[in-house]
């Protein structure tokens, strides 16, 4: 890899475009913000983790637990160590109602795998990245900036997060929008029993015990082949009903 | 549906209760961060601009000291000490250039809780500068305020082994600017926090990158495995 001529340029004005609206970026940032801020009040807790770049994990978790204004409330945010193993971890540690936020390319197997459980743990998932973005649906909030230099792109990492922090206070005074979602969609897809992501947790025979938002459920598991602990099916009306990944 | 506003809403502070739609803040909220993102982007640009000089003298100056085989230390506290695991890791582990041997003093939590405990906060980078530094090494200080008095007592025990000491700092300097321990001191002008930091982030990045110049080493790649971004 060549030096990249901008870094190396700093003279450079803040390059074209950098300075101009950041489009729908923002939009996924104040929705971001209001989702953490649900979150928070609901008493939430924030899995902070970036296996590549610790040192951002350990930035967004001081933002939020030690704020720099006086007088905001201090926030639990918690790093997910660098070097741990990363899903199994989580898996451990978080509980429904919580939110794993990562900053990690697209790339990364490790957060991919994580937020791919976001739905059967019941969390909030959050991705901070630059470069080719995820697959859609990856993450519930992907804050991506358009960025191929990896140094400007962790400069910008730190202006995301720190917006972040401050959207999510604002948001915090707003308590009116705060209150749990109630649900008003004829069909929707939380209340209907229709293909619930679950974390296989044991097997035994052609049955399995999972995890889910609600807890520990016993479901069948005969139209599948049998599956591993670890793995993420779709469960319907006790059953699993599609294999969604295998292993980790 | 959304409320009508009434003339004694002002007797109720918390009449925001009755809020539903969050259409409006979101607008808000998204004018808000393109504000303060080209905010950050304009005080990166007039930081690098205004330090050019100082960073490049900086740069020529650790430059000597890493090719005479001295290694560098870097602390801050908070979002500092992040600044200073960046730093540390982006030398080490550069996406390309020369490896450079620099250790973030923030790291071990063995370390700052024993002298934490003992002695006190203050002499948490000092007592290590003490054990590790040597003349010939280079501190290196990260601090918004610039008035850590942590900082101080780190930059106080580098000068008195000859290190070569450079601080990074937000406002005016702070005590980190008008002090004699700190040779250098390269300030982001400005009374943000957050905005401090980003530009910090900046200054950080290019002088690494002129570390590397300084070094003639830009243009080849010392470890052709080493592909890993800072």
């Amino acid at each position: 890899m060549t030096p990249p001529s901008e870094v190396i340029s700093p003279l450079t004005p803040a390059g074209a475009g950098e300075g101009a609206p950041i489009g729908g970026l923002a939009d996924d940032l104040a929705r971001a913000s209001l989702a953490l801020a649900r979150r928070f009040k609901a008493g939430g807790t924030m899995w902070c983790c970036s296996p590549s770049w610790p040192f951002h994990a350990h930035h967004i978790a001081v933002e939020f637990v030690h704020p720099v204004i006086m007088g905001k409330p201090a926030l639990p945010a918690v790093v997910v160590p660098a070097g741990a193993d990363l899903v199994s971890t989580l898996r451990a540690s978080v509980r429904t109602g919580d939110m794993v936020v990562a900053v990690a390319g697209s790339d990364d197997p490790a957060v991919a795998a994580a937020m791919r459980r976001g739905d059967a743990w019941g969390v909030e998932t959050l991705w901070i990245g630059a470069g080719p973005r995820p697959p859609a649906g990856a993450a519930r909030h992907v804050l991506w900036v358009d960025q191929d230099d990896p140094l400007r792109a962790s400069e910008q990492f730190v202006i995301l997060y720190h917006l972040l922090w401050e959207l999510t206070h604002v948001c915090w005074e707003h308590p009116g929008l705060l209150r749990p979602e109630v649900c008003t969609e004829e069909v929707c897809i939380t209340c209907s029993d229709e293909g619930r992501p679950a974390e296989v947790i044991s097997v035994e025979g052609d049955e399995a015990v999972v995890r889910t938002p609600d807890g520990r459920e016993r479901i069948d598991t005969t139209i599948i082949d049998t599956p591993s602990p670890g793995d993420l099916v779709l469960v319907h009306a006790g059953s699993a009903i599609t294999s969604l990944e295998s292993g980790r | 549906m959304a409320r009508k506003p009434e003339a004694t809403d002002f007797l109720y502070p918390f009449i925001e209760r009755e809020e539903r739609d969050p259409g409006p803040l979101m607008a808000d909220l998204a004018r808000s961060a393109q504000a303060k993102w080209a905010q950050s982007a304009a005080l990166r640009a007039r930081t690098i601009e205004e330090c050019d000089a100082q960073l490049r003298t900086v740069a020529a100056a650790m430059a000597e000291r890493f090719a005479a085989g001295g290694q560098a230390f870097t602390f801050g506290n908070g979002g500092s000490a992040t600044d200073a695991d960046a730093f540390a890791q982006l030398c080490t582990r550069p996406p390309w250039g020369q490896q450079l041997p620099v250790r973030s003093l923030a790291f071990d939590q063995a370390v700052l809780t024993a002298l934490s405990n003992d002695i006190g906060f203050d002499v948490v980078f000092s007592r290590q500068l003490e054990a590790y530094g040597r003349r010939g090494d280079i501190a290196i200080g990260f601090s918004t305020s610039g008035n850590s008095d942590n900082l101080l007592a780190g930059f106080a025990q580098a000068r008195k082994r000859g290190m070569l000491t450079v601080g990074l700092a937000g406002y005016d300097g702070g005590r980190m600017g008008a002090s004699e321990d700190v040779e250098h001191c390269l300030v982001v002008r400005s009374d943000s926090v957050h905005r401090v930091q980003e530009s910090q982030a900046a200054v950080a990045h290019v002088l690494w990158a002129f570390v590397q110049s300084a070094l003639g080493t830009a243009e080849q790649l010392t470890d052709p495995d080493q592909k890993v971004a800072s």
